[in-house]
């Protein structure tokens, strides 16, 4: 294997476009549970033709990951089958609820409103899974390795746990408004930023002193950032694009890999000794150059669409009255 | 605790994918039929089938969504459920076919994104029917290359077997071999024809209902001419599927010989053997069902053919896919005639649609083809048991034997029990959502989304 590892690198580059997607969603789905008849307008018109590639994004991650670590499928699998099944069980909830929420005329107590907030519920529901399984393998918390077993009693009882699950829940709730464009909620975004991150850290520092070098700082700064641009009138536009909002969200997770290269689990498995070798590391880069050249193109294609298309084209009047917000 | 969990998980896996192939059936055949459709209204300006795309979109957005969820619960279940089979899968080149088939994923999601949500954008005159080719490309892709998963599991390749057999390690790969096995021409050619015949008839057998009970001339023409290309495009299929459902058959006695004598009931090798209708094997004897003599050997073209007596029977199927087989051929011949007397009565101005016998005939054959689809896929699966991958690794080397799976794999039963016959029923709700004027009338397929 070559000094620098390419597989982990790609799978963990995929991994946060994904997760970048996935936490506008998250961020829209906060919204459309607190306040929906505001939140409804901004939010949909970016959740709804967004969420069949977020959801593409997550099958790439998972294809890549399989074909990067062959020799995890078996530990992983045993570790995770429960919380991985419950994970599916929401992926299903999530997408039925918004595919039928989309063409729903009122029928008797359900109409689009209950959908919508049911598809805000499972993806929160996502959010929580996937917090929990990351921080996981991030810090090793609930995790015993010689036996293979993972206890979520073990997991809340770790001291950083449940300060990290609430950091990323207050980062997220701070950025919503950012990303969404709400001004209303303006001046919460910055101290909110702010406080999510101190928690973050704070977190980090309880799973072991070592998760906060100097690395952190990255994630970190860029966290607080756009918070910090959105109180600028004059800047606020940069952070509100949706693109730039994106290439940075997945810029933050990426500047992550420090938690699980060279070692996840807290030192308990070494990431480079798992990697595939052999031939399968070549047909690997080939087919994710063939892959950058064919999503990348359908994705620049996708933006391209979208950008260019005078607002939210085909869409129906909304029934809220959106006051205060900030039409993207 | 072993036994159990194994049969769980095959079961569990089975479950899903039997209702997967339902949805993902129906989002082909939608896709396809839209397709159709878009290119009949660019060409002729016709308001019913503008309006009929308005209608297709809204279930085809529908069964895409639920189709995604259950393919990626599909995909992790793999790992799951048998991460043994993943892990031979991830250390040969099968992992590249699931790598490619993101691609076509991506080309289907993309497209169906910017058809769906931004299609009234595009102005060209053809420029819509054009937006929903790369989404039929893309779907039928999806099929490909999963079916080359499947035909990988049958006939196994790309790796040192010898040496994997006795060692357990995985040696000499050859990265893109999985692509192209002895079994995926056969395979891939009677899926293809296959799973857009079950979609297109389900539509069909829907259309033919509602235009015998339409109520004006908007209902009537619009319902004629969904029906016109899904009995067309059924018929076209359903000959294809026939011609490589006989190929697939001929490929099995060379590449699977024991599958071949199981599906067939040939408890001894011979000439001029015949075929077995139904029955069962007694010793090595056929008991019960009806004969038809010497018709084997006349399909297949071989002198000899294969018995289950030259094999041990240690390594011989369930041998119920000898009546799953029967079932899904018997079930294709009376599918074929039906569509062969409904189109030539079509083409003579017989106005089959006008009565009664073939307007539920022909819904009551939508159902059909699906169970000939799940018998079909069921022979394939059941009769590679007890080999996930064939004469390398049984299924209970590849499963997972954790007890945790047993509740939340209970819930996704229940779960889905509930979702797919909802969903079917969802699909027509939104189908017939907007008064038929306002279809008619109103702007290009996707403008009405809740958003």
């Amino acid at each position: 294997m070559s000094t620098i590892n390419w597989l982990f690198y790609v799978n963990f580059a995929i991994f946060s476009v994904f997760l970048a997607l996935f936490i506008t969603e998250l961020m829209g789905a906060v919204l459309l549970l607190v306040d929906y008849e505001h939140a409804r307008k901004p939010v949909l018109a970016h959740v709804v033709p967004i969420w069949e590639v977020t959801g593409t994004f997550a099958a790439f991650w998972v294809v890549t990951a399989d074909f990067a670590y062959p020799s995890m499928l078996i530990p992983v699998a045993t570790l995770l089958a429960a919380y991985i099944v419950v994970f599916l069980i929401l992926i299903v909830a999530r997408n039925a609820s918004i595919s039928f929420a989309e063409y729903i005329v009122k029928h008797r107590w359900l109409d689009e409103k209950k959908l919508y907030q049911a598809y805000a519920i499972s993806t929160l529901g996502i959010g929580i899974v996937v917090v929990i399984i990351l921080s996981a393998i991030v810090s090793g918390a609930g995790v015993t390795l010689s036996t293979l077993s993972f206890s979520i009693v073990g997991w809340i009882t770790n001291p950083g746990s449940l300060p990290y699950l609430l950091g990323v829940l207050v980062i997220g709730v701070a950025l919503a408004p950012v990303f969404y464009g709400i001004e209303g909620l303006r001046r919460w975004t910055l101290p909110l930023a702010s406080l999510g991150v101190g928690i973050e850290g704070a977190a980090l520092y309880l799973f072991s002193p070592s998760f906060l070098s100097s690395w952190f700082l990255v994630p970190a700064v860029l966290t607080v950032l756009p918070a910090l641009f959105f109180q600028f009138p004059k800047f606020a536009p940069i952070v509100t694009n949706k693109i730039v909002f994106g290439a940075v969200a997945a810029l933050i997770i990426f500047s992550q890999t420090y938690l699980v290269y060279p070692t996840a689990f807290h030192g308990g498995i070494k990431v480079d000794s798992v990697t595939t070798q052999g031939p399968m590391v070549g047909a690997f880069l080939v087919l994710t150059a063939v892959g950058i050249v064919v999503v990348g193109g359908l994705m620049v294609l996708y933006l391209v669409v979208v950008t260019r298309s005078p607002g939210r084209a085909t869409a129906t009047p909304s029934p809220s009255v959106p006051t205060g917000v900030q039409h993207p | 605790m072993s036994f159990p969990m194994v049969n769980f998980d095959r079961f569990l896996f089975a479950f899903t994918v039997g209702s997967h192939i339902l949805l993902v059936s129906l989002s082909i055949g939608l896709g396809i039929l839209i397709s159709a459709v878009e290119f009949l209204a660019a060409r002729s300006s016709d308001k019913y089938y503008r309006g009929l795309a308005r209608r297709l979109v809204r279930p085809f957005v529908v069964s895409f969504g639920i189709g995604t969820a259950s393919g990626i619960v599909m995909a992790v279940e793999l790992v799951n459920l048998f991460p043994g089979f993943m892990t031979l899968v991830s250390e040969t080149g099968v992992i590249a076919i699931f790598y490619v088939e993101i691609f076509a994923f991506f080309l289907e999601t993309i497209f169906v994104v910017v058809y769906v949500y931004y299609g009234k954008t595009f102005t060209g005159r053809y420029t819509r029917w054009l937006l929903t080719v790369p989404i039929v490309a893309g779907t039928l892709l999806s099929a490909v290359l999963i079916v080359m998963v499947n035909s990988w599991m049958n006939t196994p390749n790309g790796f040192n077997i010898g040496a994997y057999l006795s060692t357990g390690q995985v040696t000499g790969v050859n990265p893109w071999a999985p692509f192209f096995t002895t079994s995926t021409g056969y395979e891939v050619f009677h899926v293809l024809s296959a799973v857009p015949l079950t979609g297109l008839m389900f539509i069909g057998g829907y259309f033919s209902y509602r235009y015998f009970r339409a109520k004006g001339t908007d209902e009537r023409e619009l319902f004629l001419r969904g029906l016109r290309i899904t009995a067309a495009a059924s018929f076209f299929f359903v000959l294809i599927a026939v011609l490589s459902g006989i190929l697939e058959i001929e490929g099995l006695y060379t590449y699977q010989p024991l599958k071949y004598a199981a599906i067939e009931l040939n408890p001894n090798p011979g000439t001029n053997l015949a075929i077995t209708l139904f029955g069962s094997v007694s010793g090595l004897s056929i008991v019960g069902g009806i004969q038809i003599p010497g018709l084997q050997g006349m399909i297949t073209h071989h002198a000899e053919l294969p018995g289950l007596s030259q094999f041990p029977s240690a390594d011989w199927p369930p041998l119920i896919i000898h009546d799953t087989f029967d079932v899904m051929v018997i079930g294709g011949a009376i599918l074929g005639l039906f569509l062969l007397v409904y189109v030539g009565l079509w083409i003579a101005h017989r106005r089959p649609y006008d009565r009664p016998l073939f307007a539920y005939g022909m819904g009551a054959f939508s159902v059909l083809t699906a169970i000939i689809m799940e018998f079909g896929w069921a022979t394939d699966e059941i009769g590679r048991q007890p080999w996930v991958v064939y004469n390398v690794m049984t299924v209970n080397h590849a499963a997972n034997y954790s007890t945790g799976l047993l509740v939340p794999g209970i819930l996704i039963v229940a779960f889905y029990l509930f979702l797919v016959p909802f969903t079917f029923y969802f699909m027509v709700r939104v189908f017939n959502g907007q008064a038929l004027e306002v279809d008619l009338e109103g702007p290009a397929a996707g403008s009405d989304v809740n958003y």
